[in-house]
C-alpha cells in the first residue's frame, strides 16, 4: 500500500509568531486517486493544511512528504500540485484561453501543444468555445470551471480545492458537486477539497478529515464518520444529533433518560459515564404507551422533506426528531428506536483509542 | 434625493463662474490687438504668431517638455518600485514608516522643497541648471506615482499571486505577467500626474535653476513681474488647451479602468 | 521563499528616500546653525525671536488662517450641493480642472482683472462705487489665494460627504431631528475628516506662498514662504532662510498632528 501514498504529513505544526498553533502536530496520509475532504469550522486549520501542501507557507515543525520526498522548502512554483482558489483568482487582464494557458506558457511549451492542451482542458470542464471570452463576461459557475481547467491543464498529481463552491448559489453548488466528483473519477487524480459544509463533504468524498482547533478529530469514510462519530464535536458538526449523558452499565447495555436500553457497543468499563448519540431520523414517533421514551412536544418546524420536532423528556433532555408525520405541539408522544441507532461515545477518547476499542470488542463479538 | 433649490443652483453657478472666469478672461484677451488686458480693440492672432516666432521661448517650451517627459518616465519607474517595496514590506511598522516618508514631499510646501534641494545640490556640487531641475522634478514626482500605483497593487487579489506561483511562475514571471499588467492603469495615471506636476511646477524649479536654464513657469513669472504682456495670454491659452488634453487623456485612462472616481487635485 | 529575493524594490526607493527626503531636511537643519559668513552660530534662532520675525510669523499665520476659514466657508456648501447634483462626478471634475491649470497663469489673470482698468474696477464703476485700488491690497491677496485653494478644499469634503451613508440622514430625520440639527449632529461630525484634510491642504501652502505675495500683493504681505525665498535667492543669507524653514517644518508637523489622522491618497 505504501506506493499508493502521495502526500504524507508527519507531526506538522504551523504557528505564527507567539499565537497559538494553527495546526498542532498533525499527521496523515493521502492516497493516490481519491477524493479527500478537509472539513471543519472556520479557523480549524483546514485551509492551512491546503496552503502547506501547495507550498504557500512552510511548516513551523514537522515534515511534509510528497511522493516520499520532503518538500518543506520546495516553493509553490516547483510543486506538482495545483490549486483552485476560493475566489478563483483568475487573472482579470487575460482571457479564458490565456488564463488556462498560463502555467503552460511558463513551462514554455510550443504554441500548438498549448492550444491543444487548453482546448482539451476546456472540453473537460464543458467550456468549449469560450476561449476568447473575457473573465468578467463569465458567470460564477463558468469562472469556477475556468479555474478548474487552469489547474488540470498542468496535469498535476494533486488538485487542491479551497472552498471553491462557497461563492455559488445553492442550486449551482449541488450541480457542481456532482460535476467535481465526476471530474475526479474521470481524471483519476487526487482531489483535496476544503469545506465547512458537512453535506458537501458527505456527498462528495471518499475520505473525510474532520478538523477542529488545529487537530484532526476524526478521519474516515463519510458513512463511518456519520454513523460512528468519535466525540461530541464530530457528532454535532456532522449532521444533527441528540446527545445525552448516559451510563454504560455493561457491554451492550446502556442507561440514559432514566431507563436501560439494549445497544451494540462494548469495550467500556462497568458503569462508565458516557455520551449517547441518536440521530433525529432514527427516532420514530408512536403512541406514548408504545414508546421507549415518553416525551412532550415542544415545537415543530416544517422543513420540506420532513418535520423537525423538538421534544422534552422528564429528565429535561431535549430530543430532536425528524419525521414525515406531523406531531401536535403540547401533546405527549412516544419515541422508539433500534438498538443500532444508539451510538455510545467515550469521554476524551482519541481516534486511535477508538479504533483499538472497536477492534477489541468486535473480536470479542466474534468469539461469542 | 431632494431636488436642489433655486438658491443652491445660483450658488453653484456663481462658483463655477468665479472658477472659470479668470481663465477665460485671460484667453479672451490673447486675441486682443491692443496691448492691455482691459481694452479689447479687435481680434488678432498676432500674439500667437509672435509666440511661434520667438526662438528663445520655443527653446524654453522644449526644455520644459523634455524635463517633464524625462522626469515623469524616471519617476514612474522609481515610483512603481517604491509601491512594490511598500506592498512587499511585511511588517506593519516598516510599511507605515515608508508611507510616511513617502508623503513628506507631498505635504511639504514648495518653498521648503526648493530651498532644501538648493542646499543639497550645492553641497554635492551639482551645477544648477538642467540636471538639478531634472533631479528635483524626479524627486518630487516619485511619491505621487507611489500614491497612484499603490492602491492598485493593494486592490489586487493576493490569491492571484499565489495562483501564478501555483502554476509554476517564478517571482520575475509574477511581476511581468501578473502584477505589471494588472497595475498598468495605475502606472499610466501616475505617469500623467508626474507629467503635469513637472509641467506645472514653479517654486521648486525657481529655486534650483541656474542662470542659463529656464522652464515655462519660471519664464511666465519673470514676464508677469514686469507687468501685463499679451504674449503671456497667448501662451496661457495654449497651455490651457494642452492641460485640458492631458486631463481628458488621464480621465479616459482612469475611466476605462472602471473606476472614474478620485481624481487627485494637484498642488 | 518568504524573505529571500523579496524586496529588491526597496533599494532604489530607499536611496530616493535617503537622498531626497531625509538628507534635505537634515541639511536645512544643519544650515540653520550657520551665519552668512559660514560661521557656526545660534544667532539665526535668536534673530527669529526678535519682534520683526515674530510679527512676520504671526501675520503669516493670520493670513493663512483667514484664507483657510474663508475657503472652508465657501467650499462646504459647494461640496454639499455638488453631492446633490445629478452628474456629480462630472461636476466635481469641472471643479477640479482649474486646479490643474498652472498657478502662475491664474495669478497672472488676476493681475489683469484687478488692474486699475481691469474687469473688477469696470464692474465697480457700473454699480456706482467707482474705481478702487484692488491690486496690491490684502483683499486681492486673500481673494486670489482663496480662489486658488478652493478645489483643494472642495475635493476632500466632497469625498467625505459622498461616502456618508444617506440612511444615517434619514435615520436622524426619523428620530425627529430638524435639518439643521441633522447637519450639526450627524453630517458635520461624520465629514470632519474631510474638513480636516481640506484645512491641512490649504493651511500649509498658504503659510508658504511666495509667488502670490510678489505678484498680487506687491510685497505688502510677507509670508514665511516669501521670507525664505528672500533669504535664499535675494540676500543669500541661507542660514536665516534655513532657520525660518525649520520653523515652517515644525509648524507643518504640528498642523498635521493637530488635524489628526490623514487619509492616505488625498493630495
Amino acid at each position: 500500500m505504501k506506493d499508493q501514498t502521495i502526500i504524507r504529513f508527519e507531526q506538522v505544526t504551523k504557528q505564527y509568531d507567539d499565537d497559538p498553533a494553527v495546526l498542532n502536530e498533525v499527521s496523515f496520509e493521502i492516497e493516490r486517486g481519491k477524493f479527500y475532504t478537509l472539513l471543519g469550522p472556520s479557523g480549524c486549520g483546514k485551509t492551512t493544511i491546503l496552503r502547506l501542501i501547495a507550498g504557500f507557507i512552510e511548516p513551523s515543525k514537522g515534515k511534509i512528504y510528497i511522493n516520499e520526498k520532503i518538500v518543506n522548502d520546495v516553493p509553490a512554483n516547483k510543486r506538482q500540485v495545483n490549486t483552485v482558489f476560493q475566489d478563483y483568482a483568475l487573472f482579470p487582464h487575460l482571457n479564458v484561453f490565456e488564463n488556462v494557458a498560463f502555467g503552460l506558457r511558463i513551462k514554455k511549451l510550443k504554441n500548438n501543444v498549448i492550444e491543444q492542451k487548453v482546448k482539451e482542458a476546456l472540453r473537460f470542464v464543458n467550456l468549449e468555445g469560450y476561449e476568447n471570452r473575457e473573465i468578467r463576461e463569465m458567470s460564477g459557475g463558468q469562472r469556477q470551471r475556468v479555474a478548474i481547467a487552469r489547474a488540470i491543464v498542468n496535469e498535476p498529481e494533486v488538485i487542491l480545492l479551497d472552498e471553491p463552491l462557497s461563492a455559488l448559489d445553492l442550486k449551482l453548488r449541488t450541480e457542481m458537486q456532482y460535476e467535481l466528483r465526476e471530474l475526479q473519477r474521470r481524471l483519476g487524480i487526487t482531489f483535496i477539497f476544503v469545506t465547512h459544509d458537512q453535506e458537501e463533504a458527505l456527498a462528495m468524498s471518499d475520505e473525510i478529515f474532520v478538523l477542529n482547533n488545529g487537530i484532526i478529530e476524526q478521519s474516515g469514510t463519510p458513512t463511518d464518520i456519520y454513523d460512528e462519530p468519535i466525540n461530541r464535536f464530530v457528532a454535532d458538526f456532522i449532521g444533527e444529533s441528540n446527545i445525552v449523558p448516559g451510563i454504560m452499565v455493561k457491554d451492550f447495555s446502556v442507561q440514559f433518560a432514566g431507563k436501560t436500553f439494549e445497544c451494540v457497543d462494548g469495550g467500556f468499563d462497568p458503569n462508565e459515564a458516557v455520551e449517547i448519540v441518536i440521530r433525529p431520523e432514527d427516532l420514530e414517533i408512536t403512541k406514548p404507551e408504545n414508546g421507549k421514551l415518553r416525551v412532550h412536544v415542544d415545537s415543530q418546524l416544517f422543513r420540506g422533506v420532513h418535520y423537525e420536532i423538538s421534544c422534552d423528556d422528564q429528565d429535561g433532555n431535549e430530543w430532536l426528531v425528524h419525521s414525515t408525520r406531523k406531531a401536535i405541539v403540547g401533546e405527549e408522544i412516544g419515541l422508539t428506536f433500534d438498538p443500532e441507532a444508539i451510538h455510545v461515545m467515550r469521554h476524551g477518547e482519541t481516534e486511535e483509542e477508538f479504533d483499538k476499542r472497536l477492534e477489541a470488542y468486535e473480536e470479542g463479538n466474534y468469539e461469542n | 434625493m431632494k431636488k436642489i433649490s433655486k438658491l443652491s443652483t445660483i450658488y453653484l453657478i456663481v462658483m463655477f463662474f468665479i472658477l472659470y472666469a479668470p481663465i477665460f478672461y485671460l484667453m479672451f484677451y490673447s486675441f486682443n490687438s491692443g496691448e492691455t488686458m482691459y481694452q479689447f480693440e479687435s481680434f488678432t492672432l498676432d500674439w500667437y504668431k509672435e509666440l511661434f516666432g520667438n526662438t528663445r521661448l520655443l527653446i524654453i517650451v522644449l526644455n520644459t517638455a523634455i524635463i517633464a517627459l524625462l522626469s515623469a518616465t524616471i519617476s514612474t519607474i522609481l515610483g512603481v518600485a517604491g509601491a512594490l517595496a511598500i506592498y512587499y514590506a511585511r511588517r506593519r511598522r516598516v510599511k507605515n514608516t515608508l508611507l510616511s516618508l513617502n508623503n513628506v514631499l507631498i505635504v511639504s510646501p514648495d518653498v521648503i522643497i526648493g530651498a532644501s534641494f538648493l542646499i543639497l545640490f550645492t553641497m554635492i556640487g551639482i551645477k544648477l541648471g538642467f540636471i538639478s531641475v531634472l533631479l528635483a522634478h524626479i524627486a518630487f514626482s516619485v511619491p505621487i506615482v507611489v500614491i497612484m500605483v499603490l492602491p492598485k497593487i493593494e486592490e489586487m487579489n493576493t490569491s492571484m499571486i499565489y495562483a501564478a506561483l501555483d502554476l509554476g511562475a517564478s517571482r520575475w514571471n509574477v511581476l511581468t505577467k501578473v502584477i505589471l499588467p494588472y497595475i498598468t492603469p495605475g502606472i499610466f495615471a501616475g505617469f500623467f500626474m508626474a507629467l503635469t506636476y513637472s509641467l506645472d511646477d514653479f517654486a521648486v524649479t525657481f529655486f534650483v535653476t541656474g542662470n542659463g536654464f529656464t522652464t515655462l513657469s519660471v519664464e511666465i513669472y519673470s514676464l508677469a513681474r514686469r507687468g501685463v504682456s499679451l504674449n503671456i495670454n497667448a501662451l496661457s491659452s495654449l497651455l490651457f488647451v494642452f492641460t485640458m488634453l492631458l486631463v481628458v487623456g488621464y480621465y479616459f485612462i482612469t475611466k476605462r479602468n472602471n473606476r472614474p472616481n478620485r481624481l487627485g487635485v494637484r498642488q | 521563499m518568504k524573505t529571500r529575493s523579496r524586496n529588491i524594490y526597496l533599494i532604489p526607493y530607499v536611496i530616493w528616500i535617503a537622498l531626497f527626503v531625509v538628507t534635505p531636511i537634515l541639511l536645512v537643519l544643519y544650515y540653520s546653525f550657520f551665519d552668512i559668513d559660514g560661521q557656526f552660530t545660534f544667532e539665526n534662532y535668536k534673530k527669529f525671536f526678535t519682534p520683526v520675525y515674530l510679527k512676520m510669523t504671526f501675520s503669516s499665520f493670520w493670513y493663512a488662517f483667514l484664507i483657510t476659514v474663508i475657503t472652508l466657508f465657501i467650499s462646504y456648501p459647494t461640496a454639499y450641493l455638488l453631492t446633490k447634483t445629478k452628474h456629480k462626478q462630472l461636476w466635481l471634475l469641472l471643479i477640479i480642472i482649474p486646479s490643474w491649470i498652472n498657478l502662475l497663469l491664474k495669478a497672472y489673470a488676476f493681475i489683469g482683472i484687478f488692474g486699475t482698468y481691469g474687469a473688477a474696477n469696470s464692474f465697480l464703476g457700473i454699480i456706482g462705487i467707482g474705481s478702487k485700488q484692488i491690486l496690491f491690497t490684502d483683499f486681492s491677496f486673500i481673494f486670489v489665494s482663496v480662489y486658488i485653494f478652493l478645489p483643494f478644499m472642495i475635493l476632500p469634503i466632497f469625498n467625505a460627504l459622498d461616502e456618508l451613508n444617506p440612511s444615517l440622514v434619514d435615520a436622524s430625520n426619523d428620530l425627529g431631528a430638524s435639518r439643521w440639527t441633522t447637519f450639526q449632529r450627524v453630517i458635520f461630525p461624520l465629514t470632519l475628516d474631510g474638513v480636516k484634510s481640506g484645512c491641512q491642504i490649504v493651511f500649509i501652502p498658504a503659510l508658504s506662498l511666495f509667488m502670490l505675495t510678489r505678484l498680487i500683493s506687491g510685497n505688502r504681505v510677507i509670508t514665511l514662504g516669501t521670507a525664505i525665498e528672500q533669504h535664499f535667492l535675494v540676500t543669500q543669507d541661507w542660514g536665516m532662510g534655513a532657520t525660518i524653514a525649520v520653523f515652517l517644518i515644525i509648524a507643518m508637523v504640528l498642523i498635521m498632528v493637530l488635524t489628526g489622522k490623514r487619509k492616505r491618497g488625498i493630495l
